[in-house]
């Protein structure tokens, strides 16, 4: 696998190349987009629920009260992360068809291609939660922390967008049912609310949410970013591994379908 | 089977392949009718190629021809990879190019520099490699300027011109051309031919599919034809094109049988005594059966049949070939050849035979005359008799109107 990706390195580039210079080239604001998109939504969010429904976020790590918007953006960016992985990676091998049709290149490269200018994104987006934190004065060596479970994040998410993108392709129906799932998994993950406030409610619920790996992955970043606590080494390990492996599994399956992707798209 | 001379090795080795697609009315596309009809009934599966065995030396240049949906196209994507045969093997030396389309994987919102990384990069070339022959390419196409503007604003000449520069600079062991041959303006197909043949003295093989058989014979060592999936002959370009056309031909004579060149007497006035009238002008061949078209090379025969209302002594029946746009390209007659009918009375039969048809391919139309034994007095005249199409054998269409008996010798 790792050599497959190696090789082909200068593939994937160009269609990230390709992706992140076509991306916003018809706007004015060009990237701006991308920061103003998710603070747009950081904004109306963090109105709703903190002055509506009156969410409390926990203490920030430097013991200084508590801020729910950097709470809710510590959790947007990770979940923005893997649904934008997830929703990319069979847009991009969809609308990649008539190229396959055509010439014969891995099928995985655009899709990881697109993936990376979403990770781009998604660095972006860090940038401004640096700077909220810098401002808020919470800061720790936990930030370092945040770095592997992006990563683990990141592939985990790439390995369920492939398997998904290559079903998506043999069964259109695919694209709509993640989007309906997703809508519902993004409530089933402690982003807009900590994981303390859905203890002691309902015992399912609870499991629910405990046991979307999601989750996991977003509570390691609370932790690392906003309560400024170390998870256990061996979360961030398991996070991390369980990721890589995850994208294994995605990559391998994959290439195992998509030996006919020229006839199928 | 061809049996390869030794010394020659194979750039590709196609053995008994066959492709098999489902019938895209059968597939399920959505899992609701997955679900609903489950997979219970078969869907309906066709062979696009079946049973093909092929052996494609490096170093030539070998063309593909048929019908449309013979299968030619399927072949060249198992060859380029991106389909994967049914059953069979396809062994290839080297790395493979399709072109499929020229072009394919530009993206409109991107200069023409960029594009040339984009697709070399699908294509399978290193970046290093790419930026090697950039300028080469860019040289190459003609562009100047324009490589810096987006593509969405460029004709579509300069599109496929930039797609061809691209493709054959990836410097593949084997291309694989898809019905891309005919690009650009007659300057710029003279360089893409050039540089195909300097591709082929570099030791690469090149794979052709086209319609265009007067090019592919010009520029192929070996052609296959294919019908249904299938090859029917494969071997020097002028023989199977021959085989080719003779088949189309045959097909569209079999569809068409209305189409003969046959006219009959409409009853018009005519100019002359009508002492004797041509009734009817038909294309015929040499068993008398009337046919579509005459073949450059073949002999037909023009009948008339004419009815005599009194004896006439030795009438000279003369006969016009007008080509379709408008030059006269032949008049004949019998007194001319020195046949005499001697007296000609009642219904007879008058058949002209144009012995090995000098006639290149185009459309005719026959004008009749039929004079008395002196050439001074007009008996009947029937101008726009009767009309027929001349076909080729081969896919040279020439240029003029006929092809005269000729001989080159070097001294």
């Amino acid at each position: 696998m790792l050599t497959d990706l190696y090789t082909r390195r200068a593939l994937i580039f160009a269609f990230a190349n390709r992706d992140f210079a076509t991306r916003y080239r018809s706007s004015i604001l060009g990237w701006s987009w991308s920061l103003i998109q998710p603070l747009a939504t950081l904004i109306i969010f963090a109105a709703v629920f903190s002055l509506v429904f009156r969410i409390k976020a926990p203490e920030l790590g430097n013991g200084e009260g508590s801020s729910y918007a950097a709470f809710l953006f510590t959790g947007l960016v990770t979940w923005n992360l893997f649904s934008g992985l997830l929703t990319l990676s069979m847009t991009q091998l969809k609308s990649s068809g008539e190229l396959l049709k055509k010439v014969q290149f891995p099928a995985w490269a655009p899709v990881l291609g697109a993936s990376i200018v979403q990770m781009i994104q998604v660095l972006l987006e860090l940038g401004v939660l640096v700077i909220m934190f810098l401002y808020l004065r919470n800061i720790s060596w936990t930030w370092i922390l945040a770095l592997p479970i992006l990563v683990g994040m990141a592939l985990f998410a790439q390995g369920v967008g492939l398997i998904l993108s290559i079903i998506n392709a043999r069964f259109g129906d695919v694209m709509y049912i993640v989007a309906v799932a997703l809508g519902a998994l993004y409530f089933l993950t402690p982003v807009l609310y900590p994981i303390s406030m859905v203890d002691g409610h309902n015992e399912l619920l609870t499991w629910v949410v405990k046991l979307n790996p999601v989750s996991w992955y977003v509570e390691g970043m609370h932790d690392a970013m906003y309560s400024l606590v170390a998870p256990p080494a061996l979360v961030v390990i398991g996070l991390l591994v369980g990721g890589f492996l995850t994208f294994w599994a995605g990559f391998s399956i994959f290439n195992r379908w998509s030996e006919d992707i020229g006839e199928l798209l | 089977m061809t049996i390869q001379p030794a010394g020659t090795s194979l750039a590709v080795d196609i053995q008994q392949v066959g492709k098999r697609f489902k019938r895209h009315t059968d597939r399920r596309n959505s899992i609701k009718e997955r679900l609903v009809r489950g997979r219970a009934r078969k869907p309906e599966d066709f062979w696009a190629v079946r049973d093909v065995t092929l052996q494609i030396p490096k170093g030539s240049v070998y063309g593909l021809i048929g019908h449309n949906g013979s299968g030619k196209s399927t072949l060249l994507k198992m060859i380029g990879g991106i389909y994967r045969p049914t059953e069979g093997s396809i062994t290839t030396d080297g790395r493979v190019a399709a072109l499929i389309e020229l072009g394919a994987g530009f993206h409109p919102d991107m200069t023409g520099r960029e594009n040339i990384n984009l697709n070399g990069s699908i294509l399978g070339l290193p970046r290093k490699d790419i930026q090697a022959v950039t300028e080469e390419i860019i040289e190459f196409s003609g562009l100047g300027d324009f490589i810096n503007d987006p593509v969405k604003h460029y004709s579509s000449g300069m599109y496929v011109r930039l797609g061809f520069s691209v493709a054959v600079h990836m410097k593949p062991d084997v291309l694989v051309v898809d019905e891309v041959l005919a690009v650009g303006d007659e300057e710029f197909q003279r360089k893409c031919f050039d540089h195909l043949y300097a591709l082929r003295r570099s030791g690469r093989t090149i794979i052709v599919v086209s319609h265009g058989l007067g090019q592919l014979e010009a520029l192929c060592d070996e052609i296959a034809w294919l019908e249904h999936g299938e090859v029917q002959t494969a071997g020097p370009p002028t023989e199977t094109i021959a085989a080719y056309l003779k088949r189309v031909n045959s097909d569209e004579a079999a569809r068409n049988p209305q189409i003969e060149a046959v006219r009959g007497d409409d009853g018009d006035p005519r100019a002359g005594d009508q002492s004797i009238r041509v009734r009817s002008a038909k294309i015929v061949d040499l068993d008398g059966q009337p046919i579509g078209h005459a073949e450059t090379g073949a002999t037909f025969q023009i009948s008339l049949e004419i009815t005599a209302r009194e004896p006439v002594l030795g009438p000279n029946v003369r006969i016009a070939l007008q080509h379709e746009s408008g030059p006269l390209v032949t008049m004949v007659s019998n007194h001319r050849v020195g046949t005499d009918f001697g007296t000609l009375e009642g219904d007879r039969t008058i058949t002209v035979a144009l012995t090995d048809n000098p006639l290149l391919p185009g459309r005719y139309r026959v004008h009749v005359d039929v004079f008395d034994f002196s050439g001074s007095k007009l008996l009947d005249s029937w101008n726009d008799a009767v009309e027929f199409p001349v076909r080729s054998q081969s896919g040279e269409i020439g240029q003029g109107f006929v092809q005269l008996p000729v001989e080159f010798r070097l001294t």
